[in-house]
């Protein structure tokens, strides 16, 4: 028995994104002309190590400034003006991985200046102080579920009549902190993604990724009109074997979509196990939707990628033919026979479900509707 | 007025400086074996805080942490070039609320984990209140550091809370509300200092968020 979702639709005044590919509209173009990002780097940057797949803005090693803070410049003077971080226009940030790589940088060179952003709190203390915002930022982590999180509050909070907009803001990027954890865990190796892909080994990659969404109660031409969360508890790195986690998600965001036709935009990082379930629960869900995912291309952005996929998929519906861009890395045999493996026209529907996975057997859902 | 009554609430909040083998050994009783070599402190005390607080599927739980796993942060950090797996898992926000939760395979509808400093306080109560589901968990703590306590970047003092928020006045043992009406800001209580007032039932109320905050304890 799922738990109900949220149906607290907000419309999305703005939102985009930057990945190495660019901006949102050129990311969806790279994913629609079938490239990747990915690029076989040295798993601890210039530590060395094994070889894997990264999509990175440039060396993962991390700087001072951060390396990250230039890139957040760049995609933060697109947020429309508002007095952001005011009690009725509050940010959430969300994130995994906020400035850890700082702490890494720490560890290796000793200078204590990369400890000013290395913590949660103060990477976002850093980015009150660049951009201005005030004192109620608001801030998230849960691993990879992490931005749909800030989104389904946000909706909570306009809903509630608490606050006049919100600005969902999202960055993660990767270091060799995060990039060694994985790669420990045996995920992140030599191979490039094939998410839903059925082949012998699984294999990840992971890519910088940063967006931004601003959200309100009025009426706009893309609304988020549902959120479903799930914890299943199992295991701190492994789903239920039956899918009943993926199962429970998928069926409380079903029961919003009503008489629209969907398409699905997955998690699919590239996982053996989790790629499996993922694909066969929502094809029983969502019979025929087609399914695809895009971190074969943009690798997985972590906390940050439901908000950066979010924004693909709105560059995507809003480029003229509205074309879905496939998922790209992969390749047959897959999982299901509704995987896209090619791109695909969003004229046949009104809606979108986007989903994405996290570490604790977490999942989350939303649904993207539009005129 | 959006107001949540208190139905349970239990708060470790060790004495002095705490070390995690102190734990171990103080809340043996509460962990299977195998778990309690596993388990980190803040995850130990988390555990011991919502022992007796009974969780189902459609329950919700808002985690509240600036600093989290601190110790597993640190000895990940050292453990490169061989990164450890185990100690990545166990870096990761929110890994001390998890470590509980697996351990009990108990599945939750929603877990709200927060990760702020300035207004965290704040924050979590908000995302409790705003929670639909009927009851709610509220759970926080920190744990202290080593190297990172000497640059600030961990708590200096180790301790963990739960309590139990529900819509229903009858059997309550206090309440928390948000009355909207203010646009300034005082300064908002810190995660010690409201694990503190709930030790001592004690009341607190400040402004923040575009209203006013009450934490109050009842007859």
């Amino acid at each position: 028995m799922h738990a109900p979702a949220d149906q607290l639709p907000v419309g999305l005044a703005a939102c985009d994104c930057l990945t190495p590919f660019g901006d949102a509209s050129a990311t969806a173009a790279a994913l629609l002309a079938g490239r990747s990002a990915l690029a076989l780097t040295p798993v601890l940057g210039r530590d060395g190590g094994d070889l894997v797949p990264l999509a990175l803005f440039g060396p993962m090693d991390e700087t001072l400034p951060p390396r990250w803070l230039p890139v957040l410049h760049r995609l933060a003077a697109g947020i429309p003006p508002a007095a952001w971080g005011s009690a009725r226009c509050p940010v959430i940030v969300t994130s995994s991985n906020f400035g850890v790589g700082s702490l890494y940088a720490f560890t290796r060179d000793q200078d204590v200046r990369h400890l000013a952003h290395g913590a949660p709190f103060a990477s976002v203390e850093l980015l009150r102080r660049e951009f201005d915002w005030g004192g109620h930022i608001q801030v998230f982590s849960h691993a990879c579920v992490t931005a749909h999180l800030g989104l389904a509050h946000a909706a909570r909070l306009l809903h509630a009549g608490l606050a006049d907009r919100v600005l969902v803001f999202s960055f993660d990027f990767v270091s060799p902190f995060v990039a060694g954890g994985f790669h420990s865990l045996k995920i992140l190796n030599g191979g490039l993604p094939a998410p839903y892909a059925a082949r012998p080994t699984g294999s990840i990659g992971l890519g910088d990724g940063a967006a931004f969404a601003v959200l309100t109660r009025d009426p706009a031409s893309f609304q988020v009109a549902a959120h479903a969360l799930h914890n299943e508890m199992f295991h701190f790195t492994g789903n239920r074997t039956d899918g009943a986690g993926f199962a429970d998600c998928a069926a409380a965001i079903a029961a919003t979509v009503g008489g629209r036709r969907v398409w699905l935009k997955g998690h699919g990082t590239g996982t053996l196990e989790g790629g499996r379930m993922e694909a066969e629960v929502l094809a029983r869900q969502f019979p025929g939707a087609p399914l695809t995912g895009w971190k074969g291309g943009l690798g997985h952005t972590l906390g940050s990628c439901g908000l950066v996929e979010l924004a693909v998929a709105l560059a995507a519906l809003r480029t003229p033919g509205g074309k879905i861009p496939g998922a790209v890395g992969s390749l047959a045999p897959v999982f299901t026979d509704t995987v896209a493996l090619a791109a695909f026209a969003a004229t046949d529907f009104d809606g979108a479900v986007l989903t994405s996975n996290a570490f604790g057997g977490a999942h989350a859902a939303m649904l993207l509707t539009h005129d | 007025m959006i107001e949540r009554f208190i139905h349970q609430v239990k708060v470790e909040l060790p004495p002095g400086i705490e070390t995690v083998a102190d734990a171990r050994a103080r809340l043996a009783a509460k962990f299977p074996r195998a778990a309690l070599r596993r388990m980190t402190h803040l995850g130990l005390l988390l555990g011991s805080a919502l022992e007796d607080i009974p969780l189902g599927p459609e329950d919700a739980v808002v985690y509240a942490s600036t600093f989290a796993e601190t110790r597993s942060l640190e000895d990940f950090l050292l453990s490169f070039p061989a990164a450890s797996p185990l100690l990545f898992q166990s870096s990761i926000h929110p890994g001390g609320i998890q470590q509980v939760l697996i351990g009990r395979q108990q599945p939750i509808a929603r877990l709200w984990p927060l990760a702020g400093r300035t207004r965290l306080v704040e924050q979590a109560l908000l995302t409790a209140l705003l929670e639909p589901a009927p009851r709610v968990v509220l759970a926080g703590g920190e744990e202290t550091g080593t190297w990172m306590l000497e640059h600030n970047l961990a708590s200096a003092r180790s301790f963990a809370f739960a309590m139990i928020l529900t819509r229903a006045p009858a059997g309550a043992l206090g309440r928390v509300a948000f009355a909207r009406g203010t646009s300034t800001d005082d300064p908002c209580p810190t995660l010690e200092n409201f694990t503190q007032a709930l030790t001592g039932r004690h009341a607190l109320q400040w402004s923040g968020a575009g209203g006013t905050w009450t934490l109050d304890w009842l007859p």
